[in-house]
């Protein structure tokens, strides 16, 4: 009898306890004790992270991202350069806290990870010649020729459109760079490519103009591990902080500029 | 009137009762029919043009039907899938065949040639704490009873077996060292054993993984080194044909062999070292290999090359008289892999066929430009 009032007693508590909503981040507070957070990323994503040759030094959008969020925190930032298979291993087991480098949502890992809001959509972007006045928005490709990367999602998606835009032909190319510069050379109207080759082209090239938002999703997040609720809420903060105040589309101006010198 | 009560209530239960079992039987789930239709034939201008699938795990039959209508659709005559045997051995000397059968015969239906591998080693067979490619020599014969049974089963149904599966690595080896001679004295066993089932059904050594893992290795060995050490213990006279994996990676298939690398016509060294043991007259069949074109994969291509190295990869075969097929990985996964291993595939899981898809299928009608 005395057992079972004790197994009574300590599932109580247990049940109270859990419903406390005190939250507990053994991460997050280590962060806070040593003032340290520990950034995973691949540093081969230009613009968003990249070796900087004369320097040595990892560079590039996600680096200032992080800083920035570290600033925020008031913690200083270690960056971990790990190839891009790996990031999520490296993450479940400790090599660092948060991975922030141009990481799109996976809807298929919510159980293994958590992600942040989202700071940028590389997904496909309609783009046409600056001088374009007649396209305005995907339902106006009728007739028209649309340059896709050959078997991209660009690809995928062109020939859904093709479903339902009558007289809209595909037209391949091998590579994002070739699509963009058939349309700024008049082989094509329009083009349907990555939002990250559509805004460096333009910073470099000019003379072409992304329609409206992205056609599909590809948002980069960063990710921290499941038991990591008040860092993630901290880096959630902070990015909202950011978005508000511009820093976001600041960096991304700064970068694909950078790119295109 | 308590009688008359009574006997009313009992009527009334008697009607609910009836009505229970009624309702019971309408709703009760039943296992959908999935005919496998009328016999099919592939339509292809390359028959040795094929894939391998991952129906091991598929549950529902539709989906194995549908998933070997594309394959036939897409123009590929040959599939490869993958049979494993604590699957349909539970207990020594007890089988089940009833997912395998509808796997064969729907794949038969739809005019598919059908390579099974074998291998999985049931908990009945080994040690507690090892891992399903652990079979110590003393249970060797376990597996040739397996491999008997599957033979006897499928007789004139699957004429290629594949035994066993990259044993040049310690992970398809129960954490092992790789074990050359080790591995023949199976693949002695289950030859000796299929033939005795059924003389006809052709045994393909295990395909071994492409590595330059140097001897002492303890992650694998050396494939050609692995395939000569095989032949040096004797493997010549117990199997008829070579399973091999040819991978590209970044390279083309027209990226010439080198023993110090890793791509698609690495498959020509492979055939070296059996002609020089004396094997010319027998024949080869990438069974795995291919391209993956993962945005941000360090081993994959882009989509487009993707495509036309796979195309090319399938001339190749026609090419090499001495390759009666190419089975390039994978066709369809029964669920996402959930990162670059998706990449590998011609179809989603939910059946939606990618840009490659079609383009082969256009290569497999003639009408590729």
């Amino acid at each position: 009898m005395a057992i079972l009032a004790l197994v009574a007693i300590g599932l109580a508590t247990w049940f109270v306890l859990a419903r406390s909503g005190r939250e507990e981040d053994e991460t997050w507070a280590r962060i806070q004790r040593k003032g340290l957070m520990r950034v995973g990323m691949d540093a081969s994503w230009p613009p968003f992270e990249y070796i900087d040759e004369p320097t040595g030094q990892i560079v590039g959008f996600d680096v200032d991202l992080a800083r920035a969020i570290g600033q925020r925190l008031g913690v200083e930032v270690e960056l971990v350069n790990v190839g891009f298979d790996s990031l999520y291993d490296a993450l479940y087991v400790g090599k660092f806290d948060a991975i922030v480098s141009a990481l799109p949502y996976d809807p298929l890992l919510y159980r293994d990870v958590a992600y942040s809001i989202s700071y940028f959509n590389a997904g496909q972007v309609l783009a046409v010649r600056a001088a374009e006045t007649e396209i305005s928005e995907a339902d106006d490709l009728s007739g028209k020729r649309l340059g896709v990367e050959l078997a991209s999602e660009g690809d995928v998606l062109g020939r859904r459109l093709q479903k339902k835009i009558e007289g809209l032909s595909l037209q391949p190319y091998v590579a994002p760079q070739d699509v963009l510069w058939a349309l700024k050379e008049g082989e094509v109207e329009a083009v349907l490519v990555d939002a990250v080759s559509a805004y460096q082209f333009i910073a470099a090239e000019g003379d072409v103009q992304v329609i409206g938002h992205p056609l599909t999703d590809e948002l980069y997040v960063i990710a921290v591990q499941l038991d990591s609720p008040l860092l993630l809420k901290a880096i959630n903060e902070a990015l909202v902080e950011m978005r508000e105040d511009r820093t976001l589309e600041r960096l991304q101006e700064k970068w694909f500029r950078v790119m295109s010198n | 009137m308590n009688t008359v009560l009574q006997s009313l209530s009992r009527q009334r239960a008697v009607k609910l009762a009836l009505a229970m079992a009624l309702l019971l039987v309408l709703v009760r789930p039943t296992r959908p029919v999935v005919p496998l239709g009328p016999q099919q034939e592939v339509v292809t201008i390359n028959p040795r043009m094929g894939v391998h699938t991952r129906l091991t795990d598929e549950v529902e039959e539709w989906k194995i039907k549908q998933t070997l209508s594309m394959v036939r659709q897409m123009g590929a005559p040959w599939i490869v899938e993958y049979f494993p045997w604590a699957y349909y051995e539970g207990k020594k000397g007890h089988f089940d065949w009833s997912h395998p059968d509808m796997v064969v015969d729907h794949a038969r239906a739809q005019g598919l040639t059908v390579i099974a591998r074998l291998g999985f080693v049931p908990e009945w067979v080994r040690p507690e704490d090892t891992i399903t490619s652990y079979l110590d020599g003393d249970h060797y014969d376990d597996f040739g009873d397996f491999v008997h049974a599957f033979v006897t089963h499928f007789k004139d149904r699957v004429r290629h077996i594949i035994i066993w599966n990259e044993p040049n690595l310690s992970m398809e080896w129960g954490y092992r060292p790789v074990d050359p001679e080790g591995y023949t004295d199976l693949l002695r066993v289950a030859y000796i054993r299929a033939k005795e089932a059924d003389p006809q059904v052709q045994v393909l050594a295990g395909a071994l993984a492409p590595t330059l893992a140097p001897e002492g290795d303890p992650e694998g060995l050396n494939d050609l080194a692995y395939l000569q050490r095989m032949y040096e213990a004797g493997a010549k006279d117990y199997f008829d044909i070579l399973a091999i994996h040819a991978y590209g990676w970044t390279s083309p298939p027209d990226d010439p062999p080198a023993a110090d690398k890793i791509n698609f016509a690495r498959a020509e060294l492979l055939r070296q070292v059996m002609v020089a043991n004396g094997d010319n007259n027998k024949t080869c069949l990438i069974t795995e290999g291919g391209w993956n074109d993962h945005p941000r994969w360090t081993k994959a291509v882009r989509p487009y090359q993707r495509i036309e190295y796979s195309i090319r990869a399938y001339e190749k075969a026609l090419e090499w008289d001495w390759c009666e097929a190419v089975c390039l990985w994978a066709f369809r996964y029964s669920w996402p892999a959930k990162g670059y291993r998706d990449y590998f595939t011609f179809v989603t899981v939910d059946f939606l066929p990618k840009p490659i898809y079609f383009e082969v299928q256009t290569y497999a009608r003639g009408e590729r430009r």
